[in-house]
């Protein structure tokens, strides 16, 4: 009998899941609602674009050049460069000198994070709205405008625009990955800004200047810090928008590798885990948001679970003798999963449309064939999460720890064709290292 | 507090519509929702007051118990006793969800009182499924865009049409079916177009499929009207979901069969391949149009009870299909008159077998078909080409010919259905029964040692009455067909101790050695009723051999 009520568990959590991930297709009310609205060009708010970068020397110019291109016009940005990278800074250096727009703050913390980065410029923000991006970001120029409207007609306090992976076709994984985050940013995100239990993305999230150094900005030992920002502007009340675009998102890369992918969901995992550890989401006022901070805090832990328990309750169904009726419920789980499975083709189908991308055939059947593969390194990065988490109790050396790596890493990045650098001599490890730079980056919970 | 945008979802929600206009179906935003509109409840409310009083009154004594739904309810029985899915065993004839569903609506009744689990007095649950199916019809006529009174209509056709009446008296798979794919199309045809609306579309109709397997047909329309119905953004969400869920749910039935090992033929078990094998290799009744074939026996007996709503709603089918270019309403009302079309065709084919319950399915459809196409000749009458300026003189010629429309029908149909529907609330066509199962509950002295052949009608009688469920009074044809009955009769017809001969057993001895054997070596001890109808309690003669059981195999055994 356990496990037909394991079996009834999980069914409910995956089907719970589900409705979650199909929010914005459940009418074509709600999907036209996800959408930002067309600005209307009336006043305007101005923006303070936090830009932090390490060892980013090669796609920061750039990322620059195309932030300065926006159609907003009032804004600037703050690249925020470790003392210890001297070649990111000369980068930021130079936009700097170019665009009085550009300014250039040195973080001088011994141990580098990015939550740390970002509290050092936040006392020097002169806009309205503090908004994050990633150094390696692909930023629409009207994003902007379509933020400041979005500020000014709802009155949200926080506006999350989309962030959408798009290299489907560089790896079976990245093919999943992709289509997580087309899954979060365009469809769950909103129904937690519905609920009011928002777990903020790591970038193209914008903030209002008072609201966030009312909240002391982020949390600088969390590894999670842009969840952790959203739990607890969620729980103190402030009003969360997110609109998603396919025109409008910030577009990036997976990570390069399985073993940075794998790294960065434990990451992730471990800052979900310490988000629910901080106990902020407690403060929500509803029971059912509570419950939802619960839920999807323990996601990672729930969803590696599942990935076990569903395989083995259809294999007992199937081969241990059970009652009929017992054996109807052990695959309840399964059908769900089946379910999710369909939605998943179907979503790479829209996600294809959207970008105008060509999905072909092999694709689905990665999409498909890859999916308990997927499963499997989700687990495995669940665990991985725990077991720091446990050995790391009390102190928080695994942020310097992650921050270590990332310096470790530093003297081989010297590729690229960035301006001030030279082609560095082991070019495989240079972007091995930069993919684990931008894997320790993305933070974008999915 | 947070929230989604709410700038778009007023502004821009109104411009994601479809654009309607061009496929019909208009009113999208007109109140088709039930809830919201209280003209709409209580019209349909009345209605259904109406539609109950006339299919509930004398609902136990008319029309004859059907061998059919004595099956149904004696296996609903089995259900309830939590014996297992049949008393016999279950050899994948129907998917057995049907029957789960009788267990479940007469459980609470048959735990207050158990004999009242008897066909004649548990065909009142039927009232409530008539009575949802009849509310179902009426809220999917408003979702295809219907006006309230077209719509009203559909509910009166289907509920009060005198076959209507007959058949959704009786305890048939078919009319539980029928409410699960009318739910279907009324999800499918959601004004809100919710994802999770189409997703239940799906499971209804599998549970439709699962309930009668013949529903399969309808399964097509359903995904027409969603698609019509479904949001362009949304669709390909909507209809994948849909698909899934209800092929989901519909592998269900293999996945049971697969669990209890039955799913493919073997030595010594039963499988749902044979079972379906059977249902579709079975004998045709020939062609329907053929005169002398079953087929047509079947079509004649369904046209004495009514023309109107069979033919009317054909022809009312023919008549959109063929309007489709020029009519709204013949766009809107795409799936049921599909539906029409689809079972129309199935039940042309020259070599299928086609049973009385098969235009159950239709009934509801053709009702809407047959509203709907009133409707669309009303308005082409009454609007078509007019302009402002038209003259007093040649609106009320328009108004006039629609009056004389209305009487010249209402002189046709209402006589026709006032006679059909008084037999159906005045006559008793089971006294003969009743008197037969009387008989049997007082005059047999031993009845838990009395071996009977009955056809399933008159089983729970005898069962409550004290016989042995299966092996005491026996589904007369089990004596022949099915091995774990035979190898408890080895010495055939003379293991029996008495056969009721109702018309059902007499129609089919024939063909059935043991029975037929009992038949021949019985006499009448008590005869109810006259004529072909009659119901015979034959005893079957003993000579002096009962001791010397499992001696002699005799010639009926297989």
């Amino acid at each position: 009998m356990l496990i037909a009520v394991v079996s009834l568990a999980l069914f409910w959590m995956a089907a719970f899941t589900l409705w979650w991930q199909m929010h914005a297709w459940r009418t074509p009310e709600v999907l036209a609602s996800t959408r930002f609205s067309s600005p209307d060009g009336g006043g305007h708010l101005s923006f303070s674009l936090l830009l932090p970068a390490r060892h980013e020397q090669a796609v920061l110019d750039h990322t620059i050049q195309r932030l300065l291109e926006s159609s907003h016009t009032d804004f600037e940005i703050i690249v925020i460069v470790g003392h210890d990278d001297p070649d990111t800074t000369e980068v930021a250096r130079y936009a700097e000198a170019r665009d009085p727009r550009v300014r250039v703050i040195v973080d001088t913390h011994e141990k580098k994070n990015k939550p740390r980065a970002m509290n050092t410029a936040l006392p020097h923000c002169r806009g309205d709205v503090v908004g994050v991006f990633d150094a390696e970001d692909q930023v629409h120029p009207e994003l902007l405008a379509h933020v400041d409207h979005a500020f000014r007609t709802t009155g949200a306090d926080v506006v999350q625009g989309g962030v959408q992976l798009i290299n489907f076709h560089s790896s079976w994984y990245s093919l999943r990955n992709c289509l997580e985050y087309f899954f979060w940013f365009r469809s769950r995100l909103h129904l937690h800004a519905q609920k009011g239990f928002i777990p903020l993305g790591g970038n193209t999230v914008f903030v209002r200047t008072d609201v966030l150094r009312e909240a002391d900005g982020w949390d600088p030992d969390c590894l999670a810090e842009d969840c952790d920002l959203g739990v607890r502007l969620s729980s103190a009340g402030k009003k969360v928008v997110v609109a998603y675009d396919s025109d409008m998102v910030t577009k990036e890369e997976t990570p390069g590798s399985l073993v940075s992918l794998l790294k960065q969901r434990t990451r992730w995992n471990q800052g979900f885990l310490q988000v629910y550890r901080k106990k902020d989401w407690k403060r929500l006022p509803g029971f059912g948001q509570r419950m939802l901070a619960r839920y999807t805090l323990m996601t990672p832990y729930l969803q590696a679970i599942s990935g076990v328990i569903i395989p083995l309750n259809v294999a007992v169904a199937l081969f241990l003798d059970v009652p009929v009726g017992v054996a109807f419920i052990t695959f309840l789980p399964a059908v769900t999963a089946f379910v999710t499975f369909v939605f998943e083709l179907v979503g790479l189908h829209d996600f294809g449309k959207q970008y105008g991308l060509r999905v072909r055939f092999v694709h689905y059947l990665k999409l498909v064939v890859g999916g308990p593969f997927y499963q499997v390194l989700l687990a495995g990065a669940a665990v991985r999460a725990v077991w720091r988490e446990q050995r790391g109790r009390n102190d928080w050396e695994l942020t310097s720890h992650v921050g270590a790596h990332l310096t470790a890493a530093g003297p081989d990045a010297h590729t690229g064709p960035g301006p001030g650098t030279a082609a560095g001599p082991a070019a495989d490890t240079g972007t091995e290292a930069a993919a684990v730079a931008r894997g320790s980056r993305e933070d974008v919970p999915a | 507090m947070t929230s989604t945008l709410p700038a778009v979802t007023t502004s821009e929600v109104t411009a994601q519509r479809t654009p309607v206009p061009k496929t019909g179906s208009t009113p999208r935003t007109t109140p088709s929702r039930l809830r919201g509109a209280r003209a709409d409840l209580i019209l349909c409310g009345v209605l259904l007051v109406v539609v109950m009083t006339v299919q509930g009154w004398n609902i136990a004594d008319y029309p004859t118990l059907s061998d059919d739904e004595g099956t149904y309810l004696a296996q609903a029985w089995t259900v309830q006793q939590g014996e297992g899915l049949a008393h016999y065993t279950y050899w994948y004839d129907h998917p057995p969800l049907g029957w789960m569903q009788i267990a479940l609506l007469t459980w609470i009744p048959s735990l207050i009182s158990p004999e009242s689990m008897t066909v004649g007095s548990m065909r009142i649950v039927m009232l409530l499924i008539s009575a949802v199916s009849a509310a179902l019809v009426y809220v999917l006529a408003r979702r295809l865009s219907l006006p309230r009174w077209a719509a009203g209509l559909a509910l009166l056709l289907f509920g009060l049409s005198p076959l209507s009446v007959v058949l959704q008296r009786e305890i048939y798979l078919d009319n539980i079916a029928v409410m699960w794919t009318l739910l279907a199309f009324c999800l499918a045809a959601s004004p809100s177009r919710h994802l999770w609306h189409h997703f239940g579309a799906g499971l209804a109709a599998a549970a439709a499929v699962l309930t009668k397997e013949t529903m399969i047909f309808v399964l097509p329309a359903v995904l027409v009207t969603m698609w019509r119905h479904s949001h362009r953004d949304t669709r390909k969400f909507a209809i994948t979901g849909a698909v899934t869920a209800c092929v989901l749910i519909g592998m269900s039935y293999p996945l049971f069969a697969l669990l209890k090992g039955e799913l493919l033929p073997g030595d010594g078990h039963v499988s749902l391949w044979d079972g379906l094998a059977y249902q579709l290799t079975r004998p045709g009744s020939g062609f329907i149009l053929d005169q002398g074939s079953g087929s047509y026996e079947v079509l004649r007996s369904w046209l004495y009870y009514d023309r109107i709503l069979p033919l009317g709603g054909l022809a009312g089918a023919l008549l959109l299909l063929v309007t489709w270019r020029w009519s709204v309403t013949a766009r809107a009302l795409a799936g049921p008159a599909a539906t029409i079309a689809v079972l129309a065709l199935v039940a042309l084919r020259p070599t299928g077998y086609l049973p009385a319950m098969y235009v159950i399915q239709a009934l509801p459809f053709l009702a809407l078909v047959l509203a709907g196409g009133t409707a669309s000749v009303a308005h082409g009458l009454l609007r078509r080409w007019r302009d402002p300026g038209e003259s007093r003189y040649v609106t009320r010629g328009r108004y006039a010919v629609v009056t004389l429309l209305v009487a010249a029908s209402a002189v046709w149909v209402v006589p026709h259905w006032y006679d059909g529907n008084r037999t159906a609330v005045t006559t008793d066509a089971n006294a003969p029964y009743r008197a037969a199962s009387k008989w049997l509950a007082t005059e047999v002295e031993h009845p838990e040692d009395t071996r009977v052949l009955v056809d399933d009608a008159l089983w729970l009688d005898l069962v409550h009455a004290g016989y042995r469920p299966g092996l005491g009074v026996i589904w007369f044809y089990k004596a022949d067909l099915d091995p774990a009955v035979t190898k408890t009769m080895p010495r055939g017809w003379r293991d029996i101790d008495y056969v009721v001969a109702s018309p059902t057993v007499r129609r089919d001895a024939v063909d059935l050695p043991n029975v037929n054997q009992a038949m021949k070596h019985s006499t009448p001890v008590a005869t109810f009723g006259s004529g072909p109808d009659r119901i015979e309690i034959r005893q079957v003669e003993s000579d002096g051999t009962a001791d010397t059981a499992g001696t002699a195999a005799t010639g009926g055994d297989r």
